[in-house]
């Protein structure tokens, strides 16, 4: 293993979802966040709250500005992408709520602190979009990302 | 390139295009001869919010004075859109199906729904709003909005 393998897999992917509060697909891309973040890939991201980084908090900045973000926007103004930017990190890949919605249009967001069903499963098709960038950005993935079973990889 | 009566209210600027007549509504119609284009006014879509999806009535639809055009989804609503001319529908804008975002992007341009061939453009122009008066009721409402 090369020191640029190591560094790879000591960087966790930043994931910067929508702040916006009262807004069905702010709430959207949160889910989708916490379902990439708790679920789906935990050993290879970690949340970053969008209003650390407008308040300027140090560990937030830090966590962008060391590591590549995928940002997941819920409106046009694209404040998750803008404030990664300014807070010197890179943005590896950009999401739009609305744009993944057009894709999966059979899944209708509604509700705010609670979505419906169509707004989970928009989250849930959300999130594997951005695993898939996820897995793109961090290499030597674990044998569950490899599809494979816990001690049932032999030497 | 069409020329704009224009109003800043709050923080939002909405802009009227002077070379069409509309609805009260918010849809513009503006005629080449007897065909007639249709399309969501710059207020409308700002109130309305980002599209996701518009569904206009297909091709050789007959369409009476006032009835249903087109339906958008936006991420705040879903609107019903009503003709502001009766005849047939002969050209729906492709974009509509693909990047339905064009209505926000360029509402006047772009972003038109469709063409149709009026039965009698002069008696709808009749019941339609000039582009001053529609500015006027526009502004009303803007301004009624923020109020609220």
């Amino acid at each position: 293993m090369n020191n640029e393998t190591m560094n790879n897999e000591r960087r966790k992917v930043a994931i910067v979802p929508c702040s916006g509060i009262g807004k069905t697909y702010g709430t959207v891309s949160r889910e989708a966040a916490y379902d990439v973040t708790e679920d789906l890939r935990p050993e290879a991201t970690q949340l970053v709250a969008l209003s650390l980084l407008v308040l300027g908090d140090e560990a937030a900045r830090a966590a962008v500005a060391d590591c590549p973000a995928v940002t997941i926007d819920g409106c046009k103004l694209a404040c998750a992408t803008k404030m990664v930017r300014e807070s010197g990190g890179t943005v590896a890949q950009d999401f739009a709520v609305l744009d993944v919605y057009r894709r999966h249009k059979q899944f209708k967001p509604q509700g705010i602190a609670e979505l419906n069903e169509g707004g989970q499963k928009l989250a849930h098709a959300l999130a594997e979009e951005v695993v898939a960038v996820v897995d793109n950005l961090t290499p030597d993935p674990s044998p569950e990302r490899r599809g494979e079973k816990e001690g049932g990889h032999d030497a | 390139m069409p020329e704009f009566l224009e109003t800043t209210v709050d923080k939002f600027t909405f802009k009227v295009a002077t070379d069409r007549h509309y609805s009260g509504e918010g849809v513009w119609a503006q005629a080449d001869g007897a065909r007639v284009r249709i399309g969501l006014s710059d207020f409308l879509q700002q109130r309305s919010g980002d599209v996701a999806f518009a569904e206009v009535r297909p091709e050789g639809t007959a369409l009476a004075f006032g009835d249903e055009a087109a339906v958008i989804e936006t991420i705040k609503v879903n609107i019903s859109l009503t003709s502001p001319v009766a005849g047939k529908v002969v050209e729906v804008n492709p974009v509509m199906a693909t990047a339905p975002e064009a209505i926000n992007k360029d509402s006047y341009g772009e972003g038109w729904l469709a063409v149709i061939e009026a039965a009698n453009w002069e008696a709808d122009r009749a019941r339609l709003l000039d582009p001053q008066a529609y500015f006027e009721l526009m502004k009303g409402r803007a301004e009624e909005e923020v109020r609220q």
